[in-house]
């Protein structure tokens, strides 16, 4: 269906210049300006995320192990871009998410949360996620630190209750759901989050390209 | 099947959903419907004084309703304006499509394909123009914009509702000439039996009343409800004697929601009759306000930066993958607030901070080409007919009766749950559904189909929403803020106004800024801090 809709799309040669997108400039209406996330849309900091993240998570939006639950208005929405790119078009999107010079965010903190008890819990995470929050690409785990404290409650909610890690065939989606479900309640994942917001961002270090 | 009239509903719900519709008049009433902006309804158009000979540069950010308004104005004032535009046309909401166009929809984009006629559009934003609305209006009488009536209410239409009649269309003249019989009957009734009102009534008021409620039902001389020539003849009635149709009886209709909902639609303030909409098209406004502009607008040119500077405000935008920078007086933002919430900038934290907060209105709208305009044998001429499925509405052009196609409007939700249940799906599937739930009031439905076009707003480039989104309690704490300027920098849009979702929100918003601006400018003029 999507190929007969592209060849219509070729056909119509004078709007073909609008239906393309130069630089992918596409993910910057919903992720923000510098592509550093938008509160309003739900969008994260792309910023923070290395290249192989960014690609693992275009593949996690196509293959359904994202944006499949009826009520995720949110991943359905980045699930239905995902769904319209082809491979070059995500390299091209990774590279020009890249090419943002990261912005200051907005700091944002929860009073209500125990950072000494998100610590504790924070145990945990760091095998994978690492002590600062860096990532591990060998594990396919994220760098966390400098990402939006409302995502990660966000994030760590759809995988505790299934929107995400729910797939066969999504093994990292799994893993993660396990710690996230073994995250009492909603003042855990605070909590956890809280410390994660309290270290320092890594975001320079992982550039991998300039 | 969720939907806005689901279950029986007070008036109170019923208005503030209905609210939704984009017609929160409804449930301001009496109360002031411009209440917050602080200029009367029938206030002649600001206006500015002629700047002669100073100069002064407006960045105007967004061509839609608000900035093509405040465009036109400021020219002819004299200010110096850039308008920039993210998208890749002029005209915000007011979308009207047509053969070729393309929708920018994200993960959905579609080429209209409509065949190349100038009957055969649709109305895939704003629609219709109720005449208290005269901001709009305004513009529409001094630009020329030529206006039809439109028509919310056509008791030719149909009501369905699986729940009742067997899931059987029914005329809304059927339905609501049986409803109003038991109603009078039962008015009727009840007054005769000595049921009273608090209110004083003497001998000649109850007799009034009961005459009232016998023409408002059409009831017998002995107060009954028989049926009523106002449902249509079964038979005949022209050069034979009438058949009168069988009323319905009562239980039969209750099982509707109609009657708690749809029925009462065209008597919403906004949205009663008479409406009106331009001739060939709502973008006739966009169009004619292109005709006055000598600034040219701008197009693909995505805002990513805001700055506040001491004597105005700096905007840089990407245009082609190059960035650019460009310094005004003063900086006339439309973008909607949960984009701005996005873009880089130095805006007060509260009141970015309010903008984060608004709501992205869902709405999704379907139009479909009809090879026949079947509507017409079933003596059908504009108007709509309600189904409780999730396409809810089906709309009849006003316009070019009898020509060989027509558009129809095949879906319009503002129901956020349905939206997201049609933005989920791609845009064949959302064609497929509104063709199978239209097959239900109309047999047939889908040999007339030949294609269409679906618009959720909540997807739309540049957009991410239809009207914000404002809850009771972030109106009373955050409108005013945003109304007013930060710094030179002042956000408008349909948005800050209490009618989200209407082009009268619009202009109003537009004229509310360009007031405090001449009130700015003449305090600059007399030497005093602006």
């Amino acid at each position: 269906m999507n190929k007969i809709w592209l060849v219509f799309m070729l056909l119509s040669s004078a709007v073909l210049a609008d239906s393309k997108q130069p630089d992918a400039r596409y993910c910057l209406v919903c992720h923000g300006s510098a592509a550093q996330g938008n509160i309003a849309i739900k969008a994260p900091n792309l910023t923070i995320l290395p290249d192989w993240y960014l690609r693992q998570q275009f593949t996690a939006f196509r293959n359904n192990w994202r944006g499949s639950v009826a009520n995720d208005a949110h991943g359905k929405e980045m699930q239905a871009v995902a769904n319209t790119m082809n491979d070059a078009e995500i390299e091209q999107a990774i590279a020009f998410i890249r090419r943002q010079a990261p912005v200051k965010l907005p700091i944002s903190v929860n009073t209500t949360a125990n950072v000494q008890h998100g610590q504790q819990l924070y145990q945990q995470c760091q095998a994978c996620h690492g002590a600062q929050g860096e990532g591990n690409a060998q594990l396919h785990a994220p760098p966390l630190a400098g990402q939006h404290n409302w995502y990660l409650v966000q994030q760590l909610s759809a995988f505790k209750n299934g929107w995400r890690g729910n797939q066969s065939d999504d093994s990292y989606g799994q893993i993660m759901r396990q710690f996230a479900q073994s995250l009492p309640n909603e003042q855990a994942i605070a909590d956890v989050v809280a410390y994660i917001d309290s270290l320092p961002s890594t975001q320079s270090s992982l550039r991998t390209t300039p | 099947m969720s939907n806005y009239f689901k279950t029986p509903l007070t008036r109170r719900q019923c208005l503030s959903l209905l609210a939704k519709a984009g017609s929160s008049s409804a449930v301001l009433g009496a109360a002031g419907i411009f209440g917050l902006t602080n200029i009367p309804v029938n206030a002649s158009p600001v206006a500015l004084k002629p700047l002669q000979g100073k100069n002064r540069k407006v960045l105007i950010l967004g061509a839609g309703i608000s900035g093509l308004t405040a465009a036109y104005e400021l020219e002819r004032a004299g200010y110096r304006c850039t308008i920039l535009e993210a998208s890749h046309r002029v005209g915000g909401r007011v979308l009207t499509l047509r053969h070729g166009d393309f929708i920018d929809e994200l993960g959905s984009p579609q080429i209209c394909p409509f065949d190349d006629a100038p009957n055969l559009y649709f109305n895939a934003g704003a629609a219709r123009i109720p005449a208290h609305h005269t901001g709009i209006l305004h513009y529409c009488r001094t630009l020329g914009v030529e206006l039809q009536l439109f028509s919310n209410h056509n008791k030719n239409c149909y009501t369905q509702d699986d729940a009742a009649f067997n899931g059987q269309p029914v005329r809304i003249r059927e339905y609501e000439a049986d409803m109003r019989g038991f109603i009078g009957e039962l008015l009727a009734k009840s007054a005769t039996a000595g049921a009273m009102l608090d209110q004083p009534f003497d001998e000649q008021d109850l007799d009034k009343f009961i005459q009232f409620a016998q023409a408002y039902g059409d009831l017998d001389s002995s107060l009954t409800y028989r049926g009523t020539d106002r449902a249509g003849y079964a038979s005949g009635g022209v050069t034979t004697a009438g058949i009168l149709k069988q009323p319905r009886p009562l239980p039969e209709l209750l099982r509707s929601d109609f009657c708690t909902g749809a029925m009462h639609f065209a008597e919403i303030a906004d949205q009663a009759p008479a409406l009106m909409t331009p001739s060939g098209g709502m973008d006739s406004i966009v169009k004619a306000f292109l005709r006055q502009l000598t600034t040219p607008i701008q197009l693909h040119c995505q805002v990513s930066n805001i700055q506040l500077q001491p004597q105005g405000v700096a905007v840089t935008y990407l245009k082609q993958g190059e960035s650019y920078t460009e310094q005004a007086d003063y900086c006339l933002n439309c973008i909607p607030a949960q984009l701005v919430s996005g873009i880089e900038n130095n805006l007060p934290a509260d009141y970015v901070a309010i903008m984060s907060q608004l709501g992205r209105g869902k709405l999704t709208k379907i139009g479909l080409q009809a090879k026949q305009r079947f509507w017409e044998q079933e003596d059908i001429y504009s108007g709509i007919s309600w189904t409780k499925q999730d396409i809810t509405q089906i709309w009849y052009p006003q316009h070019d009766a009898f020509k060989a196609k027509g558009i129809l409007l095949g879906a319009y939700s503002w129901e956020p749950q349905i939206s997201d249940r049609f933005a989920a799906m791609t845009h064949q599937q959302r064609l497929a559904t509104a063709i199978a739930q239209g097959t239900k009031v109309h047999a047939n439905y889908a040999q007339h189909i030949e294609n269409g076009v679906s618009v959720c707003w909540q997807r739309m480039n540049h957009m991410l929403g239809c009207g914000a989104v404002w809850t009771e309690e972030l109106q009373k704490t955050g409108f005013k803020l945003l109304q007013a300027p930060a710094g030179n920098h002042y956000l408008m849009g349909d948005q800050l106004s209490l009618h989200p979702g209407w082009q009268e929100g619009a202009v109003r918003s537009a004229w509310h800024a360009l007031a405090d601006i001449e009130r700015r400018e003449t305090l600059r003029s007399t030497g005093a801090q602006a």
